[in-house]
Parts: structure tokens; sequence; C-alpha cells
């Protein structure tokens, strides 16, 4: 067992430090930083800046930009990424059909799809969820029947994070209705959003935000060549890509960043004749989130040198529950901090209140989030119990 | 950082494990001791004899040049068996003797404490009072060479068994560590009244040498809740699957499952940070910080696993004869040594202006 770093990971740390402090512009790093409803300007900008320096899907396969590093150097691109307040690359394009397309689409997927995923001039959005399925996913009832050489695409889908942003949905439908189990009769569709017959609604949500949306098909006519892998290959590529989705998913850096500020934030709140951080109850809670923090990171460390190939430490398991109650963790406490001044939601014209408090119950809320998408906690802990404890009622 | 064993500690965790299971003590015997052990010369041999107590020592004072992470390592295998002992106060006061003592002090002490064949243990803690490295009630006059003691110290586990104490005493407005000789102590109230004592080094190196000691005996114990939780989980968990209610087992009803579930978190997070902990202090013995967090995340995951643990048995987890309801006990034990999860809180509190943010990674 080694404390540090190696010379080698050490280096890589600075660079990547180096990197995003510097090539990122601050303003850009410092709007993220604030929080609130991200920018879609900002999102683009800061994945082409980090596309152009080759550090935008290092994960992916080499020959479309991946950089092959080890576990241990992704964590700490993470880390470095979320402590400087960078935008991460999109989600949907990174982590979730960049993958899909690299190791199931056909060599024309991967040439037309993959550069433009890679540097965000396609924003993609995930078309999986569905009224009536949510954690139980293979239930999802949306139909595309063939004709010609078309899909035809009949039906909704919901959750659709940042759809109204975006350029292309990948969607899991319905293509063999007969098949004899649920999960053998889904394909795998990639749909451009101007097609004909696609409606996107608003989901407006308790922070009042609009992040989510609804997305109905109505006789959309989708080529034949969008459909990624084989016919019926959906769930296997579905299970795929939550696998990806789930890891490396302990957003610790960011934890760790909003963490911070809480902490600087309750130092400048006055209490009686101190600060809000010198009282006992507010400082020990400090104290058990930092602590708490610190064990998290650790197994994050843990799970990262362990992990070798597609074979992931089980430990892996944990990350996306625990990040996610810490996550939620933070922003309750920093709702708390901000007391009688979170009460506003938007910061009124003539004020003394700081800018964050107005986002601080808007974000405690917002982030009631973490414990559902990616797998709902629950699902989580089935995942941990049938997998990794053997329980199998 | 690297969490990897190697093939030396993998062998030194083997070796633990077969002792341990030597030393196990009985269940399901009908006369199944509860509450806290006594002290089993046989073991403690066992233990001193494979150089367990030697580990984080240096080969100049008859240690083994090891370090902290093999502490961490022994301790776990030890707590997985329930083999409780004085390992861990024996350590302590080794750390005491180690960092406070004089040179002299060191020679005299360490090769005997270490071998095994000279039993100390600290004495910390005063009745009435909670805990506190400082001493309170009992206070150290006389001049150099002619220190005596007086007040009590309660309970000191182990003092019965032990040839000498190491224990905290004020002097003046400061307080210094002082050698007693416990040949004639009974039990685990150790009262002084004029008792002559030997002043452990200066009364400047005293606070550091109290962290510093008082960290190796938050590693081991921390060490060992965390084998205690990892043999509390499996025993869970195999209960589940083989215990039928409503003609068909437990580990059909999700209530259960989800909640081992989350005992296995608690437990991935303890075996963190106890692992890393080894590391901080083999790197810098005097880290409070890193032993501060491995006792309340051990304390919080252990309160978790040992209710739970029960919980999911029902009943028969309630028994003497069946082991788990002990490795409760013990976590129970364990969180009130050293200083429980609020004193470590506390502590930590009290650093939080030193730092932005947590950075484990460096």
């Amino acid at each position: 067992m080694h404390l540090h770093l190696s010379e080698e990971d050490a280096a890589f740390q600075q660079q990547m430090r180096d990197f995003f402090t510097t090539q990122v512009p601050a303003d850009l790093r410092a709007r993220w930083a604030a929080g609130g409803e991200p920018s879609a300007d900002d999102m683009r900008e800061a994945q082409r800046l980090l596309n152009a320096a080759g550090l935008a899907v290092p994960h992916w396969p080499v020959e479309w930009g991946g950089k092959d590093w080890t576990q241990l150097q992704r964590h700490i691109y993470l880390q470095e990424m979320q402590a400087a307040s960078v935008p991460p690359p999109l989600a949907f394009n990174a982590n979730m059909v960049g993958p899909v397309i690299a190791t199931f689409g056909s060599q024309e997927q991967k040439e037309r799809f993959l550069p433009p995923t890679a540097n965000l001039n396609i924003w993609w959005c995930q078309g999986f969820s569905e009224p009536g399925a949510g954690s139980d996913l293979a239930g999802l009832q949306i139909r595309a029947v063939l004709d010609g050489d078309e899909w035809v695409v009949n039906g909704q889908k919901t959750w659709t994070t940042l759809g109204q942003h975006a350029d292309w949905i990948f969607a899991l439908v319905r293509t063999e209705p007969d098949a004899p189990k649920k999960q053998q009769g889904i394909s795998f569709l990639l749909i451009d959003m101007t097609t004909p017959g696609i409606t996107v609604r608003p989901i407006q949500l308790i922070d009042g935000g609009h992040e989510v949306n609804e997305v109905f098909f109505d006789d959309v006519r989708v080529p034949a060549d969008q459909l990624v892998g084989e016919r019926g290959q959906g769930w296997t590529i579905a299970k795929f890509l939550l696998g990806n989705e789930r890891v490396g998913v302990a957003p610790v850096g960011t934890i760790k960043r909003a963490l911070a500020s809480a902490k600087q934030h309750a130092a400048q709140i006055a209490s009686g004749d101190g600060t809000l951080l010198q009282e006992p109850l507010v400082a020990a809670r400090f104290a058990e989130l930092e602590t708490q923090l610190a064990a998290l990171e650790l197994t994050v460390l843990r799970v990262a040198a362990n992990s070798h190939g597609d074979k992931p430490e089980p430990a892996s398991s944990i990350l996306k529950l625990r990040g996610s109650q810490l996550q939620q963790d933070v922003f309750e406490f920093t709702a708390d901090i901000a007391g009688p001044a979170s009460l506003e939601w938007h910061q009124p014209d003539d004020t003394d209140l700081a800018a964050w408090t107005a986002l601080a119950t808007r974000t405690y809320l917002n982030f009631r989030k973490a414990s559902i998408y990616g797998g709902s906690n629950e699902v989580q802990r089935s995942i941990i119990a049938s997998g990794i404890l053997g329980l199998k009622g | 950082m690297d969490f990897t064993i190697d093939d030396d500690q993998k062998a030194l965790q083997d070796a633990v494990h077969e002792l341990a299971a030597r030393h196990a003590p009985a269940e399901a015997h009908g006369d199944v001791p509860v509450g806290p052990a006594a002290h089993d010369p046989k073991t403690w041999a066992a233990i001193a004899e494979m150089g367990l107590l030697a580990l984080p020592f240096g080969e100049d004072v008859g240690g083994a040049g090891a370090s902290t992470v093999e502490v961490a390592l022994a301790a776990t295998e030890l707590g997985k068996a329930r083999v409780v002992t004085a390992y861990a106060d024996a350590l302590t006061a080794a750390g005491l003797i180690a960092h406070g003592g004089t040179a002299a002090q060191r020679d005299d002490l360490l090769p005997g404490l270490l071998d095994g064949s000279v039993l100390i243990v600290p004495g910390l803690a005063e009745p009435g009072r909670s805990w506190s490295l400082e001493a309170y009630d009992v206070t150290a006059s006389g001049a150099a060479g002619e220190v005596t003691l007086s007040g009590a110290k309660e309970p000191v586990p182990y003092a019965d068994a032990a040839d000498k104490l190491v224990v905290t005493a004020r002097a003046g407005d400061r307080t210094g560590l002082y050698l007693v000789d416990a040949a004639d102590v009974t039990s685990t109230h150790v009262r002084f009244d004029g008792t002559p004592a030997v002043a452990l080094g200066s009364l400047d190196d005293a606070p550091r040498a109290l962290r510093a000691g008082l960290n190796l005996g938050i590693l081991a114990v921390t060490a060992e809740a965390l084998g205690a939780m990892d043999a509390a989980l499996p025993m869970t968990v195999e209960y589940l699957k083989t215990r039928k209610q409503f003609g068909v087992p437990l580990a059909a009803f999700q209530t259960l499952t989800q909640r081992a579930a989350d005992m296995y978190v608690s437990l991935e997070l303890a075996r963190s940070t106890v692992l890393y902990a080894g590391m901080a202090l083999a790197a810098d013995p005097d880290d409070a910080t890193a032993a501060s967090r491995a006792k309340v995340v051990t304390g919080q995951s252990g309160r978790h696993i040992g209710q739970e643990a029960i919980q999911l048995h029902g009943g028969i987890g309630m028994t003497a004869e069946y082991a788990v309801g002990h490795y409760t006990a013990r976590l129970t034990a364990i969180e009130h040594t050293f200083g429980d999860t609020r004193w470590h809180l506390a502590r930590l509190a009290a650093t939080l202006d030193d730092h932005q943010q947590v950075d484990v990674l460096a």
C-alpha cells in the first residue's frame, strides 16, 4: 500500500490542474461554480476546448479520441475538472451514446457520429424512460415498425434531460412486440430531433427549473441505418450503457467544492458575536460531512486502483448510492446555512442578501433527483444485495 | 495512492487468521463468556510470539520494522475472530514510550514490551470524567526522581494483568506521562496515594506523545472493528439465505435485503478509511486527522452494522450462544475506547479553519 501518488501520477495531476485552471476561461468556470440552470453555450464551449486538447472523451477507444489511461488517471482527471468548476463533457455524448456507438455501431455509424459527438456538434439526449417504464425499464411501450427502409416510431419518452437543447435522441424502442420476454424485443435507435412528428414538451420541476422534458413521437420516420447493433439487441446495449453510467458516478470533486463553499458561507454569516461556522452544532456537522466525504473519496480511489479492464472492484457499486446521498446531504446543509435568506428564490434588485442564498433551496430541491436518476438508490441496493451479497429471493 | 496488499502483507494476514482461529472464543457451548474479555496469557503469548506487537516499531528498539499498515491488517483478523486482547492497549503504551520516553527509557522498556515478556498498558480514563487526553484528578508531585501520584484511574483495561502502567497525571497546569509499577494492581480501578512514579520523558514532549500513542491505539481498535463488521455482515447474509419464514428464505423480503445492502456500504466505507489511516500513520504517526476520521467512520459504521446484524437475525441474534451479538458488544466497547465519535468529531471540528476542502489525494 502507498499513501502518495506515484511521481508519474502526481505529474499527471499537475498537468490536468494546469489545463483546467488556465485553458478554460475563468468567467465560464465562475458561472458553472455559481450553480443554477446550466448554460448550453458554456457547456458547448467547454467541451470543445477539452476536445481540442484531446480531453473530452479519454475513456473512448484510442482511435476515436481515447487516452488509454489507468482508472486512477481517469479519477484524477475528473477530480481536477470538478475542482476547477469546468463543466464536464455532456454525459449523454461522452458517457452514454459515444461508448455505445464505439462498441456496437457499424463503421459508417462510428465515422458519422463519433467525431461530432465528441465535439458536441451533436447534442444528444436520452430516450429511455417512459410514463409506464421507470425503474422497470424493460416495460417500455414505444413502438417502431419497419416500413421499407425506415422505422416508423410512435409513442412517448419522458424525463428527457436537456432535451430542449438536443439535436439527436438515442432511444430504446420496441421492434419485436411478440418476443417471448419483454427484454428481447427492444432495439436502440438514433433519431434526429428535427424529424417531422417529434414534439418536445417541458416539465417544470419543484425548483422552478426546466431541465427535463416529455418527447412525443407521432409517425416519426427513421432511416433503418440508424439502428445500432442488431434488431432486438437494445436491452444488451442498455445494460452496457447503464453500467458505464454507474461507474465513476460519485462526483467527489463536485461535492468537495460544494462543501468548501458552504464552509466559506458559514464563516461569513454572523451568529451572535461570532459566525455560524463557530456554532458547535454547525462545526460538528461540517466535521462529519468532511469525514464522510473523505471516506467516499478513499473508496473511489480504492475502486480505481483495484479495477482492471472490465472487472470493476465490487465496492464500485456503492459509489452511486453513497455519492448521491452525500451530495444531497451537502446541499441540504447549504440550504440550512442560508437559513432565513433562503426564503428568497430570486435575488431581489435591491438586496443585502448574498447571491448564493437565492439558489440554496432550489439546489437542495433539485438534487433530490440524484437518488432517483441513473438507477434509483433502491435499484442500487438491489444490485448490491443480489450481485455482491448473493441475496436472491 | 495504492490500496493493494503485497505478498508479505498477505502472508501476515494468513498467519494472523490462523492464529486467531486457534484462539477464538467458544460459541454455542452453553457457557459463552459475555462482557469484557479477561486477559488470556496463552493468546497473548501467541500474539507476542508472532511479533504482532513489534510490527510498527524500528529494529533498534526490538521492533519488526514493518508499519502501521501491518498493524491494521493484523488487528482486522483478530477482530474477525473475536479475539479480544490487550493488543491495542499495549501498542498504545508502546507508542507513548516510543514518542515520549527518553532514549534510555525506550531502550529499557520497549524490547520487553514488544516481545511480550513485560505487559505495559495505558491508564488514561478517570472515574466521573468524560474522555480526555488531559489528566485532572490524578496529580503528580515531587521533584524529578521523587515523583509521586495521587488520585484514581478507572477503568484501566488489563491493569490487573499488567506489569507496569503508563498514566497521565496533572503536573501544575499541564498533563504529563508517568510510569508506575502495576505488580500489586488487582482490578481495573487503580488508586494512587503517594504512589512512586517515574516521569516518562518531559512535559514538553507529552502532548505529542499522547497524540501519537493514541493514534496507534485508535488504528488497532478501528481495524479490529473493521474485522468485526467484516464478519458480522457475512453471518447476517448467510442467515438471510438459510432462515425460512412464511415458507421462503428471509432473502425473499426486500425490506431485509435492502438493509443488508446498506450494511455493505457502511462496511466498505470503514474499510477504505481504516486502510488509509494505516498508510497515513506510517507516513506521519502524529496525523490526528486520519486517526479521528477512522474513529468516526468506524464508529458510525459499527453502530449501524452492529445494530442491524442483530435485528436482521431476530431473536437468535440476542443470544449469548450465537456470535453475532458478541460482535455488536465489542463494537460498542470500541466506540467507547480512545474517544468516542462525538469526541473525535469535536477534535476534527476544531481544525475546520486549517483547510478549505477535504484532500486525501497527494
